[in-house]
Parts: C-alpha cells; structure tokens; sequence
C-alpha cells in the first residue's frame, strides 16, 4: 500500500464474453453469450499478494488467462507497469512482446496436465531459455539447477520425467518453469486445490518465501478460503463475473458485507468443535452466465433483495479505507 | 556442478528417468501377440533384404519377354522342388512370393510415410490454429472422405498406365517401378484424410491442456508449441496409426493388381493372385501361396498395431 502512485497492475473494465453457437448447416450462428468477465476493475501493487475467490464457473480463471493474453479480452484495458499489455500483447513487436512474457507468468491449477509428459525436468525448466534466450546455453544448466534448488528439489531430478514425481513435486517444477524468466508478477491459478493438505501447506509456504527473496507480486486464484486468507494481503470476491467485494483479508474475514461474501465466509469450517456453526444457505443454483439476471446478479438467491435489487445494477462503493462492496443495501449490512 | 552433485543420493545422481518409450517398449515386451506380429514383420523385412539369395530362381526377366521360364515343369503341385508349386506359365511360385515381398515392403513403407506426412501436418495445424484454417483444411479432408475412393484409384492407375510411360525410373542405381510407385501415390492421396481427422481431434484436446497454455504463455509461436510439444504428444497415436495403414496399404495394392489395375511390369503378390485366377479350377496353389502371403502380412501389422495401441495408450497404464 506504500506505493499509490502506480500499481504494478491495474485491470480496467475488463471484458470476456463468449460467444454461443448453433451449428447450422453450413455457417455457425451466435445464439448468445457467456458473460465470462464482465466490466472488472482491479489492481495489485509491487510485493502484493492479492487473492480471488469464487465458485467454480465465476470468471477466475478466464480473468487470468485475460491478463496474460491466452484469451483475447472482449474489451476494456490491462496496464502492467503503466503499459498496455493487450496492446502490446496483439500489436507490439516481439520484442516488447517478450520482454512482457517475461514479466508475467501463471502457475496452473493442475500439477498432471502442466507438465509435457514427453520431456524431462531438465527441457521442462529450460524450455523459457530456448524461447527467450536471455540465458546462453552454458549457463542453463547451473541456472536449472539453482532454480530447482530455489523450488526444494534436488539436481538429480532434473533427468527426471513429470510422471515420476508427485503431485507436490511437479507443482515445485511448473513454479520453477515459471520463475525461470524473472517475472515479477505471477498469476497462481489455484496453485494447491489438487493437492493433498498436507503438501498445500508447503507449497504456500514455498509461494511466501518467494516473495519475500524476489519481490514477488502474486494473483492468487482460488475457492479455497483458508488459503487465500493465509497468503493475501488484500481478498476479491467474484461472482458471476463480477468483483461485489474487495478489501483487505482482515477486514474482509472479519467484516464481510455483501450477502454473499457473508454466506462464503460462513461455510468455512471453524477449529473448534463446541463453537456453533451458522451457515447461511444459499437457496437455488448458480444463474446461467449466458442469462444472467437483471439489475444485482445475485438477487435471486439473496434473502434481503428487494424490487430495487432486480432493476438496479449496484456499482463499488467504499465502505471503508480499502474495502469496496458492491451492494445496494450494504449500509445494513456494515 | 560438482559441488551441487555431490549430494546425499549421490547414486541416484547419474540415474535418468524413464522415458514413455522405455515405458511403452517394457509393456510391449509383454504384449505377447504383438512381439509374435513383430516377429513376422522382421521376418518379412529379412526376406525382402535378401530375396536374391533365398529364391531358388530368378525373378521374372524384362516382363515384355513374355514366355514360359522352366519349360516342362509348369502347373506343378507343391513339392519339394517347387514348395509352393508352379504356375501354368512354369514359374516356380515359392520365388515369386519372395521377390514379390520387396514390392509389399516397398509398397507399406512408402503409403504410410505420404499418408501420414499429410494427415499429421494437416491434422495438427487445422486442429491446433483452427478458426478458418480449420474450416478450410477440414472441408478439403471431408471431400477427400466422401469420394468413392477405390474407385477413383482404379481410374487413376489406368489412366496413369494408358499414357504408356517407362516402366522403371532410375534414382540413384535403383530401378523404382514407375506404375506401382504411381499407385502407391494414388493410394496415399485418397487414404490421407480419415487419418488426419484422427489426429485432429487428439490435437484438440490437447490444445486446452496446461502445459500448452504454460508454453503460450512462456511466449512460445505457434509453430514452437506445435513441433515441440503437440507432435511429440501425437506420436503414439500416429505411430499406431501408421502400423494400420501398413496393413491396409498392403491390402488395398493387392486388391488394385488383383483387379488388373496394377502396374503390369512388377510382379507384386495381387498380381499372382490375378495371373492364376483362370486356372482356380486346376492350379489352386498359385492363387493360395500369394493369398496366405497377403493374409500373414496383414495380420503381422495389425497385432503389431494393437500391441503398441496398447503399449502406448495412457489410459492402460498400470
């Protein structure tokens, strides 16, 4: 929060909608679209951990792949370091091109599937050298080895193929893979939801530490509250394709103030087995992103939605220093 | 380096991991009728290499000099001079398979490489770029798919033999027998498109797997992503696939020369089968032998073809 003068990131109106076909004869007909990401606002400064939670099917994932430029966005604006990344991404020289690959780079939800089974640690790892060449080919082995030390792993593993390791392990390589280009800002995609508990723990830890040895700046994806709550400084809930709450962690685990958030943070289990539980109960199904409702999109499944709610469309207001909910009603809630 | 290999499981250090080919080979090895199709493979292999040396006879001499080769021992039962009998031409057929087994090496060999050199580019850059180039390649495979191929092969080889041309072509020193070469192409180009959409479709479920979108978002090209990690992940399939089309590529050129179709100056083993057909009646083992070689040769690809399916399919893995 020291530096407001400009983020690191900042997403603006950010916009994924896909479209809906149905096969004809002979030309495809748009018969609608998926509201995927609709007019996000964020940003995440230097040294920042910044978590997003939502159900699965809620936009997380595509706003990920949007910043990076894997999905081309419908509309709206990504600015790393002050700079058009969609721009430079579908316009800009390979130059510039790469040097903004480097800067930013993902860590996938699941730890069998990003790994090339066809190839060993070793070619997994240095692959970022081959397309970048910003390493020459002398140093890639002291760099892979240093990078897998980085991650915890030994050097013999290098030889290694990504059907040896478990499932811990290979999230350890696809991070080494992702640092091997010096990024400063990684997008981790739910880095620990296939995991088993016991590793998850190890696997954040391993995220922290990075952080502080490499000013690391992270967008971390997940549905996974007590993990998002452990790692982030500041939380974004997403629903439906829309941010309806931000704030810092604390304040956001402590004082949520949109129903929904207050229904997420009422299902997380409590360690303590004589403490009693109130959860709040959704009633209902998530909408269909195709159709979503009018006015609040959550204002079907909401117990305190009035006719306003239906009609309206609530924006992000402050509720406090860094805290943003997005609610019509959210002075009874505070 | 040293000093960062030195560590506590220093006998692992050297140690390398175990490729999905060590891993596939070690479960074929116990693919027991896929080692006895690759058996027979080799033994083809071994008798097309050295047919001059196993056949008790010469091949048939410049084809134009049509005339009885062992006169007086024509249209003889199978014996132990002549094993697999005479034709009523005289010809001892045990020779005539074996030098007819280059042409079926030579014919399996060359159609896989062309069919699968076409369905693998085009399956892998339609079904990884898609968009219009999808809709373009993929409408081309369908009318390759909708043609009565077989008989458009017929029509082609004739065509290609009525313009006469010279029987052999001379690349470097080895005499290439022009008109089966012709249908082998003509095979290839009507056998492509069945592939390719195989493969297309293995590309487009690969396209959404993370480490192709880990590689794009490293800022690898297309055209990296598809060299380096989509041909390499389809290999399996094609080489399974490849196996296959041996099998049909033998069958199909044995029914083209057994229709009369073939290339009229190389005795390949459809051509046997044509030539002995009018004396079915009396000579049955001039149709028999040539058959049973067709019938083995296509066996012996098929289980080598399911043994590596097999070997190779992920979803078997133990």
């Amino acid at each position: 929060m020291i530096d407001m003068a400009q983020p690191l990131l900042e997403v603006k109106d950010l916009v994924k909608y896909f479209p809906v076909y149905s096969r004809g004869i002979l030309m495809k007909k748009v018969v609608g679209q998926v509201h995927a990401v609709d007019h996000i606002n964020f940003a995440i400064n230097e040294c920042e951990t910044v978590g997003l939670v939502g159900e699965s099917g809620c936009g997380k994932t595509t706003t990920g792949k949007l910043i990076l430029y894997l999905e081309r966005p419908t509309s709206g604006e990504v600015l790393f370091q002050g700079r058009d990344a969609i721009k430079t991404f579908s316009k800009g020289s390979g130059e510039e091109k790469m040097r903004l690959r480097r800067a930013m780079q993902m860590v996938f939800q699941n730890p069998y599937s990003s790994l090339d089974p066809r190839m060993t640690v070793f070619d997994i790892i240095s692959e970022p050298f081959k397309i970048h060449k910003h390493v020459s080919s002398n140093e890639w082995k002291e760099r892979v080895y240093k990078l897998l030390e980085l991650v915890g792993l030994e050097p013999y593993h290098a030889e290694r193929y990504p059907h040896e390791f478990s499932g811990g392990q290979r999230q350890r390589i696809c991070i080494a893979r992702a640092l091997a280009v010096n990024p400063t800002f990684i997008i981790a995609d739910e880095p620990v939801s296939s995991l088993d508990v016991s590793i998850r723990a190890q696997i954040l830890n391993l995220i922290m530490d990075l952080q502080n040895k490499l000013g690391m700046s992270y967008l971390y994806i997940s549905h996974d509250l007590s993990s998002v709550r452990q790692i982030s400084q500041r939380v974004m809930v997403m629903y439906l394709g829309e941010i309806v709450e931000s704030a810092t962690t604390e304040k956001l685990f402590d004082r949520p103030v949109h129903p929904y958030t207050r229904a997420l943070m009422s299902a997380v289990p409590i360690p303590d087995p004589k403490r009693k539980m109130n959860i709040i109960l959704l009633p209902g199904e998530v909408p269909s992103p195709v159709n979503p409702p009018s006015g609040c999109r959550f204002h079907p499944r909401c117990q305190y939605a009035t006719s306003k709610c239906s009609q309206e469309k609530p924006v992000l207001a402050q509720v406090d220093v860094d805290h943003y909910v997005s609610c019509h009603y959210y002075h009874k809630f505070i | 380096m040293v000093a960062l290999r030195r560590n506590k499981n220093s006998e692992k250090t050297m140690k390398r991991g175990a490729s999905q080919w060590a891993v596939a080979w070690r479960r074929f090895k116990k693919h027991k009728s896929g080692l006895f199709g690759l058996g027979m493979v080799i033994v083809l292999l071994a008798i097309a290499a050295l047919h001059t040396v196993i056949a008790p006879y010469p091949a048939r001499p410049a084809p134009d000099s049509f005339k009885p080769l062992y006169e007086g021992e024509a249209a003889q039962p199978p014996s132990w001079k002549h094993p697999f009998g005479t034709s009523v031409m005289g010809t001892d057929v045990y020779s005539e398979v074996i030098h007819g087994s280059v042409y079926t090496v030579y014919v399996a060999v060359t159609v896989t490489l062309i069919t699968m050199l076409i369905a693998v580019s085009v399956g892998i850059v339609s079904g990884y770029l898609g968009s219009y180039v999808d809709d373009v390649l993929m409408r081309i495979t369908e009318i390759f798919l909708v043609f009565p191929s077989l008989l458009f092969i017929l029509v082609f080889a004739r065509l290609y033999q009525l313009r006469n041309p010279e029987p052999f072509w001379n690349i470097f020193g080895i005499n290439v027998p022009a008109g089966l070469t012709m249908v082998i192409v003509i095979l290839s180009i009507f056998s492509w498109a069945s592939y390719a959409r195989v493969i297309r479709g293995e590309v487009l479920r690969m396209k959404e797997t993370e480490y192709i979108q880990a590689a794009k978002s490293l800022g690898a090209s297309s055209r990296w992503i598809m060299l380096r990690h989509v041909l390499p992940n389809t290999l399996s399939q094609i080489i399974v696939l490849g196996t296959l089309t041996m099998a049909v590529a033998v069958l199909l050129e044995a029914a083209v020369s057994f229709l009369g179709f073939g290339d009229p100056n190389t005795i390949t083993w459809g051509r046997l089968m044509e030539e002995g057909l009018q004396d079915l009646s009396t000579v049955w083992w001039v149709e028999m032998f040539p058959g049973l070689a067709v019938f083995l040769t296509v066996l012996a690809f098929n289980l080598v073809g399911d043994g590596l399916s097999d070997a190779l399919n992920p979803r078997l893995r133990e």
